[in-house]
């Protein structure tokens, strides 16, 4: 890696004879120390959800910001909420960023695995206000939401999420998310006339009343390429499934047509565990994926949208569009009680599974 | 160092496996088990939490009958394959080898994907079986429990192959002979003689599929219906979701306790002790 580096600035120019030796003599150092150039490079780990989402993040934030730092990021994959506990737990900290869900803003810090933010490094007025998108120990990284999506032979599709539960109306089966806070106990919610402005705490027996009105219909998928298949090859006729995936299988060719109107807004945070020896890099991280540009290059390569609303200013329309938190969305789209799942995802879960069994 | 070998020969051997063991899998797993009833609010609180909610013991015995049916299908299928590999010389016993192996080195979600692709009411079986004007709409093949039986079976099938072939090929193809020429049938044979000398091979070949199907949740969960759910994935849920690793403890010792006492009624009545050679 330090070989790399070093060779870094000879690329594209013509390289001469002593400039070769230079640089040879230095990557011979470099092999043979290897350790003492790590120790000098300033690196900082973070540990992330891996494939074309790396790839993104890489391109969009990592290399310009070991541009401009001179900090380089390592990323490691494998992220759960399990490693990071265990880690903090066995007192080695090797992680020092980690993205996770907004539920863990709150498990978190209540077994005590993260540090606070550094608010002096973190600028956190240009983020989106409301909805506990930004805590004592966590900033928020990029929006996105749950969506519907339906097959074209539904023609207009639902309007509404009462339509998403009429299955007279647009016959077919209803693909969800297994896990409770996959928004459609929300749905149900919407669906059966509860105020949106009203939605938590959710009143989970009336949720589930209402789901059992069209439950041989429901189809839970366990991974999101599952939904991205149930939507291309029309087992499923309704999905409410991650924007990112339902805009993926569109441009490879499903038939399906997205409802940005009816969907649910949440977000990815970023955290840093607890114990990491890097702190200070991880924070300087952290506060150059929040500027305004950086937000707005990741909403270029990748169909996540900015928490920076002003990052939108430098997108191009068609592209704001189709992105969580963009034009189509605004004043529709249900923020998740992310905050609320935080706490009861655990009960949730149980009275749900009790549900699917009964 | 010879010389402790030769006197403490067993126990020297065993030493490094015993560790290893002792190490990575005794110690983690009872120092889980002790979490669980570690609470401040009292030592048996998430115990009581899996007693009183129906929630838990549903899952629990559904795991137990879904890794039972697992069993009973691998060894179903299991039995007159490893009959005919045991059979079959040369290139058509690797390439039945070949055939039980290679799902072996397939990754799980990926055989799951492709359990979906196959079966599901859009899929290519029910898409086949429509065009030859079989059925009308499709079959429900998958998200239920035929679809998690047909995943988790092909997935354990050579658990239950490998050990009855390994029986199989030890048995003396002349104690056969002698049953014919004694005036059985080729039937009775088959029945009275064959078949109980293949008895430790089936009997271990069940205990492996049930005892591993028990820890299955990548393939419920996708291959499953609503109704599916095994107690892996609440453990996992609980590990990795809400971080409540005492909870999961407590389920895994639940877990552990109903095989244990399942493996004792098998021993009593079964005789599994045979199976490891302490007749």
């Amino acid at each position: 890696m330090g070989n790399r580096r070093i060779s870094a600035p000879s690329s594209g120019k013509a390289i001469d004879r002593r400039l070769l030796l230079k640089f040879g003599g230095a990557s011979l150092l470099a092999v043979s120390a290897p350790s003492v150039l790590r120790a000098q490079a300033k690196e900082v780990v973070f540990a992330s959800w891996g494939g074309s989402w790396e790839a993104a993040m890489r391109e969009a934030w990592f290399k310009p910001f070991t541009a401009k730092t001179g900090i380089e990021v390592r990323t490691v994959q494998g992220n759960t909420y399990g490693r990071v506990q265990a880690m903090v737990e066995s007192g080695r900290t090797d992680w020092d960023v980690v993205e996770v869900l907004p539920d863990f803003q709150w498990i978190g810090p209540k077994r005590g695995l993260l540090e606070p933010i550094d608010f002096n490094v973190v600028d956190k007025s240009q983020i989106m206000p409301g909805a506990d998108m930004i805590t004592e120990y966590s900033v928020p990284q990029v929006l996105f939401s749950r969506l519907v999506a339906y097959n074209k032979k539904l023609g207009a599709g639902p309007q509404s999420f009462a339509d998403v539960f009429d299955t007279k109306k647009f016959p077919g089966k209803r693909a969800f998310y297994t896990k409770a806070n996959g928004a459609y106990l929300e749905a149900a919610l919407l669906a059966d006339g509860v105020d949106p402005a009203k939605l938590y705490p959710l009143d989970i027996p009336r949720a589930l009343k209402k789901l059992s009105t069209i439950r041989d219909d429901i189809q839970f998928y366990e991974t999101n390429a599952q939904a991205e298949q149930m939507m291309s090859d029309g087992q499923a006729a309704i999905a409410l499934t991650p924007d990112g995936r339902a805009l993926n299988a569109r441009s490879h060719g499903a038939p399906i047509d997205i409802q940005f109107g009816l969907s649910f807004l949440t977000w990815s945070a970023m955290v840093v565990p607890k114990g990491t020896t890097r702190k200070a890099e991880a924070m300087q991280l952290i506060a150059f994926c929040l500027t305004r540009e950086a937000q707005a290059e990741i909403a270029k390569v990748y169909t996540y949208g900015p928490v920076v609303p002003k990052a939108f200013e430098l997108l191009p329309p068609e592209r704001a569009n189709i992105l969580s938190g963009g034009p189509q969305m605004q004043g529709k789209a249900v923020i998740m009680g992310e905050k609320w799942w935080g706490e009861n995802l655990s009960g949730v879960t149980e009275q749900v599974n009790a549900w699917k069994l009964s | 160092m010879m010389h402790a070998v030769r006197r403490h020969g067993p126990y020297v051997l065993i030493l490094p496996g015993f560790m290893l063991l002792a190490g990575l899998f005794v110690l983690p797993v009872g120092q889980l088990l002790a979490t669980s009833f570690g609470d401040p609010a009292g030592s048996f609180v998430h115990y009581e939490r899996i007693l009183t909610q129906p929630v838990y013991l549903r899952v629990i015995l559904r795991t137990l009958t879904l890794s039972a049916a697992t069993a009973a299908l691998c060894l179903i299928l299991g039995y007159p394959l490893a009959y005919q590999l045991n059979r079959s010389k040369g290139v058509a016993r690797g390439l039945i080898l070949l055939c039980i192996l290679i799902p072996f080195w397939t990754n799980l979600l990926v055989r799951s994907y492709g359990w979906i692709v196959l079966l599901n009411p859009q899929g290519v079986i029910n898409g086949a079986l429509r065009e030859a004007g079989l059925v009308e709409s499709g079959l429900p093949l998958v998200y239920n429990t035929t679809g998690v039986l047909i995943g988790m079976t092909q997935i354990m099938l050579p658990y239950m192959v490998l050990p009855l072939a390994a029986v199989m090929s030890r048995i003396d193809p002349r104690v056969m002979d002698a049953a014919r020429s004694l005036g059985a049938s080729p039937r009775a044979a088959f029945l009275k003689v064959y078949v109980p000398l293949t008895l430790t091979g089936a009997l271990g070949g069940v205990l492996l599929v049930f005892m591993i199907s028990l820890g299955f949740f990548v393939v419920p969960a996708m291959l499953g219906g609503q109704r599916d759910i095994l107690l892996a994935q609440l453990i996992e849920f609980n590990v990795n979701q809400t971080l409540n690793w005492p909870f999961a403890g407590a389920l895994s010792a639940v877990l552990l306790v109903s095989t244990l006492v399942l493996y004792a009624f098998g021993d009593r009545f079964l005789g599994l002790r045979r199976l490891w050679g302490a007749e």
